[in-house]
């Protein structure tokens, strides 16, 4: 089920659909890490790259992983499946995970907004019925409080 | 159910963050289902509605991507079977075309090329509109192997189908106004090896149309003029420009007797279409349709990444210009809104251009149609955005403002010195226009803000209301001088023409305190009508002729 950027909410589940236009692309971070394959010590490389995206409700960061990093340019608009929103190294990104897939389907012709930052946004503790109160950091507009 | 075989023929690129194309996966499913029937013998068979429009996406890809020898027998499988007079086939090619041509793999492309000669051959219906989708594919500007191979292939499939071209006169001049076009840039920007023989096949192509089916130009309306004016210096045409202003009945159309009747001719939106990719195309209208003035910041950085990246790109302004004017008309709900409005991303392409002449030419194309105007025959919204484009940039831009006035007063005077008179009643009546409209309230700030030097205001305003200089210039040394804080000019200086630079000299001091890159050309008019007064007071203490700077 497809939804708006502004409705994402922190979980450990890949469960984000959302499509999205990409806006900012930041540097390409390689790195390497050791990993055991088969009881081999390897070297593997990664590549990181942090993003901001947008869609008609809000932006958030996206973090593009590996051959994702070459894939997508400012201007791309992205199709996200089984995304995962969640705190990677300190901070809270979207992205498509081990489980997800991001496929480009377009370029340019999306509207966005770019505030509220769901990146940006502080999260207070669950309420009983597990809504959050959200309260944005960098957001001039006014939200409704949760009902 | 796609068997390896089938994988490796390849339509379009497909990169792996790439979702598949909707298109390219039910001409592929078919081709995949029908395979066993693509081979000979073909059955005759007349077979049901369904049944044939599987067969023929089932042909479309095999004749794409097949190897030539195997797409030759698709199409004469498609021959056998054809029953609609090809309408399906080139509709499905021509949807491919518009939607993915860029995502085209080059084996594709040039199959493409080879079906479109194949399908003229045949006189397929609505094989006209598949060609000129790939004349506009033809990307101006753009001088990589891929476009040159493109323009070069296309003009080629045109020279051989010759006799078909000549029955179809709108594909005829949609193809002229390319080439035309692109020559321009060819001999001016492209200097390697392999342009020359696309160059040979351009004159030899656009010469042949020109001197020998004129009749079919005229309709191609004033700018054919202004395409023709770019490649005049191009020797092969200096005869025709020469005989275009001189001796028209040369082209031997009876009834064309001067070039006024083809400034007079609006020229019609389709060949608009030529000068930008439909990739541009839609993103233009998505920006005129959905985006916000304000919002446009980031629409316009991607589009110029894409489009105008290189310094030769900028070249293409000049066909948006053209487009944004003359084939682009937004509805009154649109121009009522905040949607961002066409002056504004004509103020930003203008402004992007870097070299002078791409600006220049880019300038002409904005005013174009003002120098010609006819209520009768022309659209006031071809002239809009130019004048709302003068009066918004006042006061944050108003060296642009002056950049536009005198370039337009540049064009009034020498774009046709011989019909000067015509075309400063084409600028009347486009003032006169904006103003009866309602397009501006009124053109009073062009005429009195104090931002704008005075001597372009007194040109602008002799020109509009035809006063007497001398009762214009009093006007501008009581008032304007004082209030750019210069003393009260005595009498006497009237005469001279030192009191216009000294006027020019307190604006310069006014406009230093502006932001902008219009200091250096102010300066630079400056120290001209310095070297002009230099002359003119050395000539008349010499008696002699004051020759133009």
């Amino acid at each position: 089920m497809m939804i708006l950027l502004k409705d994402i909410v922190p979980s450990a589940a890949n469960s984000v659909n959302t499509k999205f236009i990409l806006l900012e692309k930041g540097n390409i971070r390689a790195s390497k890490k050791c990993v055991v394959v088969n009881g081999v010590n390897k070297l593997q490389e990664t590549k990181e790259c942090m993003t901001l995206v947008a869609d008609e409700s809000a932006s958030v960061h996206f973090l593009l992983w590996n051959t994702e990093c070459e894939a997508f340019e400012p201007g791309d608009i992205v199709q996200l499946t089984n995304g995962i929103f969640s705190y990677h190294r300190n901070k809270l990104v979207l992205r498509s995970g081990r489980k997800g897939k991001a496929e480009k389907v377009g370029e340019f012709t999306m509207l966005f907004v770019e505030k509220p930052n769901m990146s940006e946004v502080q999260w207070q503790a669950n309420e009983s019925d597990a809504k959050k109160l959200k309260e944005s950091v960098t957001s001039t507009e006014l939200q409704k409080p949760p009902s | 159910m796609n068997t390896p075989a089938v994988s490796e023929h390849r339509l379009l690129r497909a990169g792996e963050h790439e979702a598949p194309d909707p298109t390219e996966n039910s001409l592929r499913e078919a081709f995949a289902l029908l395979r066993p029937r693509l081979r000979p013998p073909f059955s005759l068979r007349t077979s049901t509605p369904s049944d044939y429009h599987q067969l023929v996406l089932a042909i479309v890809y095999g004749a794409l991507t097949a190897p030539p020898r195997t797409a030759r027998t698709h199409l004469v499988h498609l021959h056998a079977v054809v029953t609609d007079g090809y309408d399906l086939f080139t509709r499905t090619v021509l949807r491919l075309s518009l939607e993915s041509y860029p995502r085209l793999l080059q084996p594709a492309r040039a199959q493409l090329l080879w079906v479109i000669s194949e399908l003229i051959g045949a006189d397929a219906v609505g094989v006209d509109r598949l060609v000129v989708s790939l004349l506009r594919w033809v990307r101006i500007g753009d001088f990589s192997q891929p476009n040159l191979w493109l323009a070069e292939g296309l003009l080629r499939v045109l020279c051989v189908r010759w006799d078909w071209l000549l029955e179809e006169p709108s594909v005829l001049t949609s193809a002229l106004f390319l080439y035309l076009r692109l020559l321009a840039d060819h001999y001016r920007l492209a200097s390697d090896q392999k342009v020359e023989a696309l160059k040979e096949l351009e004159i030899d192509f656009c010469v042949r149309v020109v001197r020998q089916h004129f009749d079919f130009c005229m309709g191609m309306g004033r700018d054919l003029v202004r395409l023709l004016q770019d490649v005049a210096f191009i020797p092969e045409f200096r005869d025709v420009w020469k005989d275009l202003l001189f001796e028209p009945r040369v082209f031997g159309v009876p009834g064309y007797s001067d070039i006024w009747q083809l400034y007079r001719t609006r020229t019609p939106v389709q060949y608009f279409l030529l000068g930008i990719t439909p990739e541009m195309e839609t993103r233009m209208r998505f920006l005129f349709t959905h985006v916000k003035l304000g919002n446009q910041r980031r629409y316009q950085e991607w589009f110029a990444r894409k489009f105008l990246c290189r310094p030769e790109c900028e070249t293409v302004v000049v066909d948006l210009v053209r487009f944004i004017c003359c084939a682009h008309h937004p509805p009154n709900e649109i121009l009522r809104s905040n949607i961002i409005p066409r002056w504004a991303v004509i103020g930003w392409l203008l402004k992007s251009c870097r070299k002078n002449y791409f600006a220049a030419n880019a300038k002409l194309a904005l005013f174009y149609d003002w120098l010609f105007f006819d209520d009768k025959v022309d659209s006031i919204m071809n002239i809009e955005p130019a004048i709302l484009l003068m009066l918004h940039s006042v006061p944050e831009y108003v060296g642009f403002t002056q950049e536009l006035m005198e370039f337009l007063f540049l064009l009034i005077d020498h774009y046709d010195v011989d019909r000067k008179d015509l075309i400063a009643q084409g600028v009347l009546k486009s003032f006169d226009m904006v103003v009866r409209k309602g397009v501006v309230q009124s053109l009073d700030l062009l005429s009195t803000c104090s931002l704008i030097s005075p001597l372009l205001k007194e040109r602008f305003n002799v020109f509009i209301h035809g006063s007497k200089p001398e009762a214009v210039r009093d006007l501008y040394l009581s008032s304007d001088v004082k209030t750019l804080g210069g003393p009260k000019k005595s009498a006497s200086c009237e005469k001279t023409g030192f009191s216009h630079v000294k006027g020019l000299v307190d604006h310069l001091r006014a406009t230093m305190t502006q932001a902008g890159s219009n200091n250096l050309q102010t300066l630079g008019r400056l120290l001209v009508t310095f070297a002009k007064l230099d002359k003119q007071a050395i000539d008349k203490e010499l008696g002699g002729n004051s020759s133009t700077i």
